[in-house]
């Protein structure tokens, strides 16, 4: 069985070299972004990590006008939600830059470029 | 086989910026709901207390003070927490133990506190409610949270901007009519449009207010509420159900799985469905989520809500009037009191308290509440009970 140790850490490893570390279940192949220890579709409880491509396509998202704390000073940003390319899984991540909703369309391109302690999993447009 | 459970009194403090301790708040509304039951402390045999920021206001482990203070200090109480959630998850626990046999009459109450920290840090604190590694870490507010699900929704079923601000007037025209409402203030579509964006496309207005506030019920057997010879209603249906915490974890972004889970289970043990319902007092902490409700629970086919909500359909003279209260924009949300609070509007609506706001002929009523994005969620539905 996997243990939950370490598992934020190795994401966030993942991140910076602009991957995406999910877990993928050994006996039915079904994909999960959380620390998990048994498989919601199967409940086996074998995971093998999966590194998938740090890019993806924007499901939703909103840009903060009112930041929370620690975001103050990141400027206009979008938290956004995003289907991974190539996976049925989906993540969320930061998007500095992005002002108005025409900067951002619902299906436009995004890939991940690090892991920020401050803001968390970095995004930009591609 | 579980007994009948009825709801024999309740009470509420008013809802906003309160200056009594989170305990003295609590006792004020402890107190109205044991006179309006008819009871003395002494015949509460068990306390169920839901609040999440106790901290805020340093006090946790909160049943048992309450208990103290209401001189009954040997009575076993227990607090429960489930983000804004609270008080009906707490509700559905009260009902259960009552069901069950093991009490015959118990206090449950809701209780929050938080307006003396800011806005910014109640804000900071709130997204501690969300899956913060995935959400609250990566910038998103709970305003952002039910932002990105307003425009999932508005992307997919075309609603617009403005159906969202009619749900915030309509409620806001209901909270007028509520003397314990945090905000009172009758508003236009036009105003909530031209609010500043927290996050968009959720404007301020969209957005419910920061409140402190209790509301406390007492739940007994029926064979109790039929002795205390005063007026009562029975809790006919009660589900929860449960989603991903993230929204980045649900395959549907504009609907809350909870909210049709625990509507599901809820009918069905009541034996009615939606038709049945004469009103509801449902979640909205935030426009969109008014408008995701009611499709969940039944009332309105998918993607068909914002337009009727924009016709009138939900309003006190509506096909089904939703939030005669005021809901949680216009009455307030004190986090943990607020599921509470929707079963203190069923009962005043039924024992001819609720003044101006009364939807008139009301038999059966639907409260509907759930912790931070919809992970989890209950619903309830209540009897009125003729007494003739």
């Amino acid at each position: 069985m996997m243990s939950a140790e370490n598992t934020r850490e190795k994401f966030i490893e993942a991140a910076n070299r602009k991957m995406i570390l999910a877990h993928k279940c050994t006996k039915c192949g079904h994909l999960m972004l959380e620390t998990v220890l048994f498989c919601e579709k199967c409940s086996a409880s074998k995971f093998e990590h999966a590194e998938l491509e740090g890019s993806g396509t924007v499901v939703t998202y909103t840009i903060q006008a009112v930041a929370p704390e620690g975001f103050e000073d990141a400027g206009s940003y979008a938290w956004v939600v995003f289907n991974v390319d190539n996976a049925k899984l989906r993540a969320s991540g930061f998007l500095p830059g992005v002002k108005e909703p025409k900067d951002l369309p619902v299906g436009a391109k995004v890939r991940v470029t690090g892991f920020d302690p401050k803001h968390g999993l970095m995004l930009q447009k591609s | 086989m579980t007994s009948k459970v009825c709801v024999l009194g309740a009470g509420s403090t008013k809802y906003g910026k309160l200056n009594e301790s989170i305990i003295e708040i609590a006792l004020n509304a402890a107190k109205d709901a044991i006179e309006s039951a008819g009871i003395t402390p002494k015949e509460i045999q068990a306390g169920y207390i839901s609040n999440v920021f106790g901290v805020a206001d340093k006090q946790v482990h909160m049943a048992p003070v309450i208990m103290s203070n209401l001189g009954i200090s040997h009575v076993p109480g227990l607090t429960i927490e489930s983000a804004c959630g609270s008080g009906s998850v707490m509700f559905r626990e009260a009902f259960a133990n009552v069901a069950a046999g093991f009490y015959d009459c118990v206090l449950a109450l809701g209780v929050e506190k938080v307006t003396h920290t800011g806005t910014v840090h109640s804000t900071t604190l709130f997204s501690y409610c969300s899956d913060f590694f995935y959400e609250g870490g990566n910038g998103a507010s709970f305003p952002g949270l039910f932002a990105s699900m307003a425009r999932a929704y508005m992307t997919t079923h075309k609603a617009t901007e403005e159906d969202l601000a009619h749900v915030a007037v309509k409620n806001h025209e209901n909270g007028m009519f509520n003397p314990k409402a945090h905000v009172h203030k009758k508003i236009t579509v036009d105003d909530v449009l031209k609010s500043p964006v927290v996050a968009s496309p959720l404007k301020l207005l969209d957005c419910c207010p920061f409140s402190d506030g209790a509301s406390a019920v007492i739940l007994c057997s029926e064979d109790f509420a039929k002795k205390s010879g005063r007026p009562y209603m029975e809790i006919i249906g009660s589900g929860r159900g449960a989603s991903p915490a993230a929204v980045q974890g649900r395959e549907d972004i504009t609907t809350i799985p909870s909210t049709v889970a625990a509507a599901r289970q809820a009918y069905k043990m009541a034996g009615v469905t939606a038709k049945d319902i004469n009103f509801a007092e449902v979640h909205d902490c935030f426009t969109i989520a008014e408008i995701i409700d009611i499709e969940d629970l039944g009332f309105f086919p998918k993607g068909k809500a914002a337009h009727a909500v924009r016709d009138g359909a939900t309003r006190l003279n509506g096909e089904i009037p939703i939030n005669p209260s005021g809901g949680l924009k216009s009455k307030g949300h004190p986090i943990g009191a607020t599921g509470v609070g929707q079963v203190v509007e069923v009962y005043e609506q039924f024992t001819g308290k609720a003044g101006q706001r009364t939807v008139p002929n009301a038999e059966i009523a639907l409260t509907h509440n759930f912790g931070a994005t919809g992970a989890s969620a209950a619903v309830h539905i209540f009897k009125k009970v003729d007494r003739k």
